[in-house]
C-alpha cells in the first residue's frame, strides 16, 4: 500500500516535471542564457564590429568595468535611478492605498471611477511619455499655463524638465500617472478579501477606525501590498521608454538612469561591452534590492 | 583649416563643364534587389520624394528593385546594425555625415571607390570628398552638403524696426539685434525668443554646437582626432550659449525640430540650422517660404564665422558584384541634377556637392539659401572619430551645464574634458 503511495507520488513528481519542460526551456532559452551572454560580454572588448563579423569578443581585464569608474557617469546613474525608485515606490503606495480605500467605500459611481482610472495603465508607456513631454512643454505646456494661471502670473516660465533639480520629478509624476491605478487595482483587491466579521469584532471590542485598519486590514492586505510593491520597484528600476522619450537623460544627465547609461553605452556609442557591464551591475543591484525588501518585509503569518 | 573655395567658385560661375559621369562595366546578372535603409520615408515631405525615385529608377532599370528599410530617424542605425549581425545587411544607408566613423568602425561602410565608378567620385569637390574620409579613403558620398546656416525671420525683424535685408554678420550684432527683437510678441501674446541654438540631449545638437565653436575660431578636435579644447574659441562659444540662455533668448533645452517648430509658428527670430532644416519649417507652416531668409553663420570673437559641413549622404555597404554594380547604378541615378533639381528646390535647400551641379537652377536661384551662399567657402572639417556621437552628446551636456545647470563655464569645460577624453579614447 505504501510502495504504491510513494510509485503514485514518483509518477506525478514525473508527470508535473514534464508539464513544466516548456516553461523551463523557455525560461532558460529567453532569460537564463542571454543573461549569462551578457555578463560573459561585460568582460570583453565587444562592439557592433564583432556582431557583424561573427567574431567573438576579446577578454579584457576588466576594461569596462574600469571605464565605468573613470567618469563620475555611472555612479550619477545609480543616484538618479534610486533616488527614482525610493520617490516612485512610495508616493505610489501611499495614494494607491488611499485611491483604493476610497473605492472601498460606497461612494457614488465608484464602478464608474475604477473603470475610468484604469486608463492611464492601457495607455502604452511611450504614448504617456509624449502625453506628458507636451504637457511639460516650456512654451506652450499645459503646465505652464496652469502654473501661470495659480501663481497670478509670477511664474510665467515653468519648465520643470528643462531644469537638472526637477526634470526627475517630472518624469516621475509621468510614471505615478501611469502606474498609480494598477496599484490601486491590487489593494483594492486586497481591501475586498479582508472579512467583514473580523472587522465587525474589533468595533465590539471598542477598537476604532485607525485601530482597526492597523491591526485588522493591514496584517490581511500585507501579502498584496508585498507583492504590489515588489512589482513598482521592478518597473521603475527598469524603466527606460519614459525617460528616453521625455528627457534622453537631459539636462545636463540630470535624468541619466542606469536604463539610458546602458542604452547609451551599447546602441549609441555602440559598444556593448560597457552597456552589458552596466546592465550587470544594475542586474546585481536590482537582484539586491528585491531581496533586501523581501527580508524587511516578511509576510506576517496570519494562522 | 579645409575650405572648399573651389567650391564658392563654382557656385558663382555662369556656365559649368558638362561632365558624364562613367558607366559602371560591370552589368548584374539577372534581377538584383537593393536594401535601401532610408528613415526619410517616415518623415514629413519626403516620403513622395522617395517613392518617385524608387518608381523612376525601376522604370530605367527594370532587373533592379528598389527594397525599402525603414525605421526612425534615431532608429535606423540600429536597425541596419541589426539586421547586419543576422547575416542580412543592406546594399545603401541614406543618413547624416557623422554616422560615417561610427558605420565604419562597425566594419559595415565600404570605401566608395570600391563601388562606385572612378568618374563619377572624381566629380566631387575633393574638400567635400575629404571629409568622409576615414584612412586617406572617403566611406560616404554626398547628396548635397551645407554649413548650418543662419535662418531668420523677415517680418520679426521688420517688426522690432530692424532692416530685414541687413541681417546680423557678427554675435556682437546679433545680440543687439536680440535686444530689440526679444520684445516682441506673437499675435496670440506669446514670447518671442530672438536666437535659437540648440542644446538638446541629441548627437546632431553636438554638431551644431561644434559649428559655433567654428564660429568663434576654436576647435574641439585637432587633426589627429584628440580632444583640443584648450582654446579661447571653444570658451567663448560657451560662453555665448551661457550668454544667451541668461537673456532668455535662447529657448532652453531645444532639439532642432524644437526651434523648427517655433520658427514656423513666428515664436522664433533667427536660429542656427542645416540648410535642409528649412523642410521641417515649411511642413509646419507653408507660409515660412514668404517669411524666411538665410544668412551667413555669425562671426565671432577672432573667428571668421567658419562652420561645419553637414551633409546627407549615402553610406555603401560590398554586397558582392552584382549588388554593387546595382548600387552603383542607384547612387548615380539618385546624385544627379534630374533626380535632386526639384528637390532642392522644394524640399532640401542644400548645395550639390558635384561641380556639374553646381549651375543648377534650383541651386543658383534658391531664395532661401541666397543669403547664406558665401557660408559655404569658410566651412571647416571635423575630424573623424569612431566615437563622434559621445563626443556630441559630451557637447549638449557641456551646453546644458552652463544654461539650465547654471554652472560655472571654466569649471563646466574642466568637466567636460574629463568625461570627454576618457569617453572619445574608449
Amino acid at each position: 500500500m505504501k510502495s504504491r503511495t510513494l510509485q503514485r507520488s514518483r509518477a506525478d513528481l514525473l508527470f508535473s516535471f514534464i508539464l513544466d519542460i516548456p516553461a523551463l526551456l523557455m525560461t532558460v532559452l529567453f532569460i537564463i542564457v542571454p543573461i549569462i551572454d551578457s555578463v560573459i560580454k561585460s568582460f570583453q572588448d565587444y562592439g557592433v564590429r564583432n556582431i557583424i563579423s561573427k567574431k567573438p569578443g576579446v577578454w579584457n581585464d576588466f576594461a569596462n568595468y574600469v571605464y565605468l569608474a573613470k567618469t563620475d557617469g555611472f555612479l550619477m546613474a545609480s543616484i538618479h535611478t534610486f533616488s527614482f525608485v525610493l520617490g516612485v515606490v512610495l508616493l505610489q503606495f501611499l495614494l494607491a492605498l488611499l485611491l483604493a480605500l476610497i473605492l472601498n467605500t460606497e461612494i457614488k459611481g465608484a464602478r464608474l471611477l475604477r473603470s475610468v482610472m484604469m486608463t492611464p495603465w492601457v495607455v502604452p508607456t511611450v504614448i504617456s511619455a509624449l502625453i506628458w513631454m507636451w504637457l511639460f512643454q516650456p512654451q506652450y505646456g499645459f503646465i505652464k499655463y496652469l502654473v501661470n494661471l495659480v501663481t497670478f502670473g509670477n511664474v510665467h516660465d515653468f519648465a520643470m524638465l528643462n531644469n537638472p533639480r526637477t526634470a526627475l520629478a517630472g518624469v516621475g509624476i509621468a510614471a505615478l500617472w501611469k502606474q498609480i491605478p494598477l496599484m490601486s487595482l491590487l489593494l483594492l483587491a486586497g481591501l475586498q478579501s479582508v472579512p467583514q466579521e473580523i472587522n465587525e469584532a474589533a468595533m465590539i471590542d471598542g477598537a476604532n477606525k485607525f485601530r482597526r485598519f492597523v491591526s485588522v486590514t493591514l496584517p490581511y492586505l500585507s501579502p498584496v501590498i508585498k507583492v504590489s510593491i515588489s512589482m513598482a520597484i521592478i518597473e521603475n528600476f527598469k524603466q527606460f521608454p519614459l525617460f528616453w522619450t521625455m528627457t534622453g537623460g537631459g539636462p545636463n544627465n540630470a535624468t541619466t538612469t542606469l536604463a539610458v547609461l546602458s542604452y547609451r553605452e551599447a546602441f549609441v556609442s555602440m559598444n556593448l561591452g560597457s552597456g552589458a557591464a552596466v546592465t550587470t551591475l544594475w542586474m546585481l543591484m536590482m537582484v539586491l534590492v528585491v531581496f533586501f525588501y523581501n527580508r524587511v518585509f516578511r509576510v506576517q503569518d496570519l494562522g | 583649416m579645409k575650405k572648399i573655395v573651389v567650391f564658392l567658385l563654382v557656385l558663382a560661375m555662369v556656365s559649368a563643364s558638362v561632365f558624364a559621369a562613367g558607366k559602371t562595366e560591370v552589368a548584374p546578372s539577372g534581377p538584383v534587389t537593393l536594401k535601401v535603409a532610408n528613415y526619410a520615408l517616415l518623415e514629413g515631405g519626403y516620403e513622395p520624394f522617395w517613392k518617385q525615385v524608387k518608381v523612376d529608377f525601376e522604370a530605367a532599370n527594370p532587373d533592379i528593385t528598389i527594397e525599402w528599410v525603414t525605421a526612425p530617424y534615431g532608429e535606423i542605425v540600429n536597425q541596419v546594425v541589426n539586421m547586419a549581425g543576422g547575416g542580412n545587411k543592406v546594399d545603401v544607408i541614406f543618413g547624416e555625415i557623422d554616422w560615417v566613423p561610427g558605420l565604419v568602425d562597425a566594419g559595415l561602410a565600404a570605401p566608395v571607390r570600391d563601388i562606385l565608378p572612378a568618374a563619377f567620385v572624381d566629380d566631387f569637390y575633393p574638400d567635400v570628398l575629404k571629409s568622409f574620409e576615414v584612412g586617406g579613403k572617403p566611406y560616404g558620398i554626398p547628396l548635397y552638403v551645407s554649413p548650418y546656416v543662419l535662418y531668420y525671420n523677415k517680418n520679426l525683424f521688420t517688426q522690432a524696426g530692424l532692416d530685414a535685408n541687413k541681417p546680423p554678420k557678427t554675435y556682437d550684432e546679433m545680440l543687439s539685434y536680440a535686444q530689440k527683437l526679444s520684445l516682441l510678441k506673437d499675435a496670440k501674446g506669446n514670447k518671442v525668443y530672438a536666437f535659437g541654438q540648440t542644446t538638446a540631449s541629441v548627437p546632431v545638437s553636438g554638431a551644431s554646437l561644434t559649428a559655433m565653436v567654428f564660429n568663434f575660431g576654436g576647435q574641439v578636435l585637432d587633426a589627429q582626432g584628440k580632444l583640443a579644447v584648450d582654446n579661447q574659441g571653444f570658451k567663448d562659444a560657451f560662453t555665448m550659449v551661457q550668454k544667451l540662455d541668461q537673456l532668455g533668448y535662447n529657448p532652453q533645452n531645444a532639439k532642432l525640430k524644437d526651434l523648427r517648430n517655433l520658427f514656423a509658428l513666428g515664436q522664433l527670430a533667427m536660429y542656427y540650422d542645416q540648410s535642409w532644416g528649412f523642410n521641417g519649417v515649411k511642413s509646419i507652416n507653408p507660409d515660412a517660404i514668404n517669411f524666411t531668409a538665410s544668412a551667413e553663420p555669425l562671426k565671432g570673437g577672432s573667428g571668421a564665422g567658419a562652420s561645419l559641413l553637414q551633409a546627407h549622404c549615402f553610406i555603401l555597404v560590398d554586397n558582392g558584384d552584382a549588388r554593387k554594380a546595382a548600387l552603383s547604378k542607384f547612387v548615380e541615378f539618385v546624385i544627379s541634377e534630374q533626380t535632386l533639381s526639384t528637390y532642392l528646390r522644394d524640399l532640401t535647400p542644400a548645395y550639390p556637392a558635384k561641380k556639374s551641379m553646381a549651375t543648377m537652377e534650383s541651386v543658383v536661384n534658391n531664395g532661401i539659401l541666397k543669403g547664406a551662399s558665401a557660408a559655404a567657402g569658410r566651412v571647416q572639417v571635423q575630424s573623424f572619430i569612431p566615437r563622434i556621437s559621445d563626443l556630441n552628446l559630451e557637447l549638449c551636456s557641456l551646453a546644458q551645464a552652463v544654461t539650465v545647470g547654471k554652472m560655472d563655464v571654466a569649471a563646466s569645460i574642466e568637466k567636460f574634458k574629463n568625461t570627454a577624453s576618457v569617453k572619445i579614447s574608449k
